[in-house]
C-alpha cells in the first residue's frame, strides 16, 4: 500500500524532510479532531477527552517541526504537501466505534504511532542525505517512546467493563 | 535547491472539505472516500466552482454536503438523470455523482445503463456497502446471498448485483474499484476516472460498521485485497476485466478493470457538434412558432 506520492527519498533534503514531518503531523492533528467531535457527536465523553488530549499532542509536535523548520531555513517556501502522504500517523478512520471504551481509543492511538515507526522505519533505507537520516531516525525512535507512553497509560487503566459493546447487539428483527 | 518532490499543486484537499462535520457512525467507511475524493479533486486541480456534485439518498448521499462544491443532494435513485442535465447545461462543469448500492442499483438501477450507453462525461462513484444502512439495515442489491438482516431474518434467498459486471456488460468505459483500506489507491482510481473523458464508474467497497456483514471489513479489505495492476491486468483487455470482476463478492480486485483506449466522443461533445450544424438553420426565437404552423 502506497503512503507517500511523488516523493523520492534518495533525493529528499533537510529542508523537505522537516516539512514533511510537520504535515505528518499535521494529518494527524486533524484526524484526532475528526475522531473527538465523531465521538462528542455520539455522546462517547470518555473517548472524545483521549481524542482530544491527543489533537493537543500532536499540535506540539507540529510546532516544534515547524519552529525548527523556520529556525533552518526560514520563509523558503514549501514544496511538500498534504496530496503528497497518506495516513502515515493519522489513526485509522475503520480503528473507532461510537461507543469504544477508553482502552479501545488508546489502542487506536498505539496503532497509529506503531504506523508512523514504520513508516520511518522503512524510509531510512532509502535516505541518502546525512542530515535527514538523522531527522528521520530521531522521528521514528520517538515514535517509539510515544507507543511506551500509550502503552502505559493502558496497562494503568482500571480494566474494562465485563459487559462489551459486542453484548449490546441485536440479532436482526423482522420490521 | 534541487527539490525532491513534484511541484506544488494548485489546490490542496482541505480546499474541498466543506465546514459540515459528517455524522456518519464512527468506523464507516465512507470517511475514508472522502477523504480520496478530496486527495482526487485536489489532483485535478480544478477549481471547487468549476465542479458539482451530485446524490440521491443514503449515507454515501451525504458527500456533496461534506465537499466544498456546487452540490445537489437529490432524491432516491435519481442522482445519474439530474447529473446528466447538470452536466448538458454546463459542460465546463466537472460533474461527479456519489450513490449507494441501493440508491445506485436498486431506487435508480433502470438509470443506470442509460446513463452508461449516453456516455455523458460524468463520474459514477458507488460507495457499496452491501446494505442499506441509513434505513437500518434492510437488504441491499449487492447484499450476499445468505446475509441475515431485518429484511431477511433466516438469510438472503436472492444472488446478489455484480456492478461490476453490470457496468462492462453495458459498455461504461472507464470501470474501476477501491476500497477505505487503501485511500491513496482509491484516491488515484477516483482522479483517473474523473480524468477520462466519458462515462466513467468506480466501485467503492465501503463497509458498514452498524448494520454490515462483518464489524472488521476494512481490516479484512487491508489484509486481502489485491491491485489489478500487480496481477499483471491489462485495463484495455474489456474480456479479461470481465473474467476478473466475476471474482466480485470473492476477491476484492483494487484498480482499474477496464478503460477504453479509444474514448468514443461524448454525448455532451456530439451534442455541441449537432447544435452547430444545426445553428444556421435556426430559427428565430420571434419565428419559433412557425415550426408547428401546417402549411
Amino acid at each position: 500500500m502506497t503512503k507517500t506520492r511523488s516523493i523520492d527519498f534518495s533525493k529528499l533534503g533537510l529542508r523537505d524532510a522537516l516539512d514533511l514531518a510537520t504535515i505528518i503531523e499535521e494529518e494527524a492533528k486533524e484526524r484526532y479532531q475528526e475522531l473527538a467531535d465523531q465521538m462528542e457527536l455520539h455522546h462517547n465523553a470518555a473517548a472524545a477527552h483521549f481524542f482530544r488530549f491527543m489533537h493537543d499532542v500532536e499540535v506540539i509536535h507540529e510546532r516544534k517541526l515547524f519552529e525548527r523548520r523556520t529556525a533552518l531555513f526560514g520563509k523558503e517556501p514549501r514544496t511538500v504537501d498534504r496530496g503528497m502522504i497518506f495516513d502515515i500517523e493519522a489513526p485509522d478512520y475503520d480503528s473507532v466505534r461510537a461507543t469504544m471504551t477508553p482502552r479501545q481509543a488508546l489502542h487506536t492511538a498505539l496503532a497509529a504511532e506503531v504506523k508512523a515507526f514504520e513508516f520511518f522505519e522503512a524510509s531510512l533505507p532509502s535516505v541518502t542525505d546525512a542530515d535527514v537520516r538523522e531527522l528521520f531516525t530521531e522521528l521514528r525512535d520517538e515514535e517509539l517512546e510515544h507507543q511506551g507512553l500509550v502503552q502505559k497509560q493502558i496497562t494503568a487503566l482500571a480494566p474494562d467493563d465485563a459487559i462489551t459493546t459486542e453484548d449490546m447487539g441485536d440479532d436482526p428483527v423482522a420490521q | 535547491m534541487p527539490t525532491s518532490v513534484a511541484a506544488l499543486a494548485a489546490y490542496q484537499s482541505k480546499d474541498f472539505k466543506s465546514d459540515l462535520k459528517p455524522i456518519w457512525c464512527p468506523g464507516c467507511g465512507d470517511f475514508g472516500v472522502v477523504q480520496a475524493i478530496y486527495r482526487a479533486l485536489a489532483a485535478i486541480g480544478r477549481a471547487p466552482h468549476d465542479i458539482a456534485f451530485v446524490s440521491g439518498i443514503g449515507c454515501s448521499s451525504r458527500i456533496p454536503g461534506y465537499t466544498t462544491a456546487y452540490g445537489f443532494n437529490s432524491v432516491h435513485g435519481r442522482a445519474l438523470p439530474i447529473a446528466q442535465g447538470i452536466k448538458l447545461a454546463n459542460p465546463d462543469l466537472l460533474v461527479l455523482v456519489a450513490s449507494g448500492d441501493g440508491d445506485g442499483f436498486s431506487i435508480g438501477g433502470g438509470h443506470v445503463p442509460h446513463a452508461v450507453r449516453r456516455n455523458i462525461d460524468i463520474t459514477y462513484i458507488v460507495m457499496d456497502n452491501q446494505i442499506y444502512g441509513l434505513t437500518k439495515g434492510q437488504l441491499s442489491p449487492t447484499s450476499p446471498k445468505g446475509l441475515k438482516t431485518v429484511t431477511s431474518e433466516y438469510g438472503s434467498l436472492e444472488e446478489p448485483v455484480n456492478p461490476l459486471m453490470y457496468m462492462l456488460a453495458y459498455g461504461a468505459g472507464f470501470v474501476g474499484q477501491g476500497t477505505p483500506a487503501d485511500m491513496a489507491g482509491l484516491a488515484d482510481v477516483i482522479e483517473q476516472a474523473t480524468r477520462y473523458p466519458g462515462f466513467s464508474f468506480v466501485n467503492v467497497q465501503s463497509p458498514c460498521v452498524t448494520f454490515g456483514e462483518d464489524d472488521d471489513q476494512v481490516k479484512d479489505h487491508r489484509a486481502n485485497m489485491k491491485s489489478l495492476a500487480s496481477l499483471g491486468h491489462d485495463p484495455t483487455d474489456r474480456l479479461a476485466a470481465m473474467g476478473l470482476a466475476q471474482g466480485y463478492g470473492t476477491d476484492l480486485h483494487t484498480g482499474i478493470f477496464y478503460k477504453n483506449p479509444n474514448p468514443p466522443p461524448t454525448f455532451d461533445a456530439q451534442m455541441r457538434v449537432r447544435q452547430a450544424e444545426l445553428a444556421p438553420k435556426a430559427l428565430p426565437r420571434e419565428r419559433i412558432l412557425d415550426m408547428f404552423v401546417q402549411r
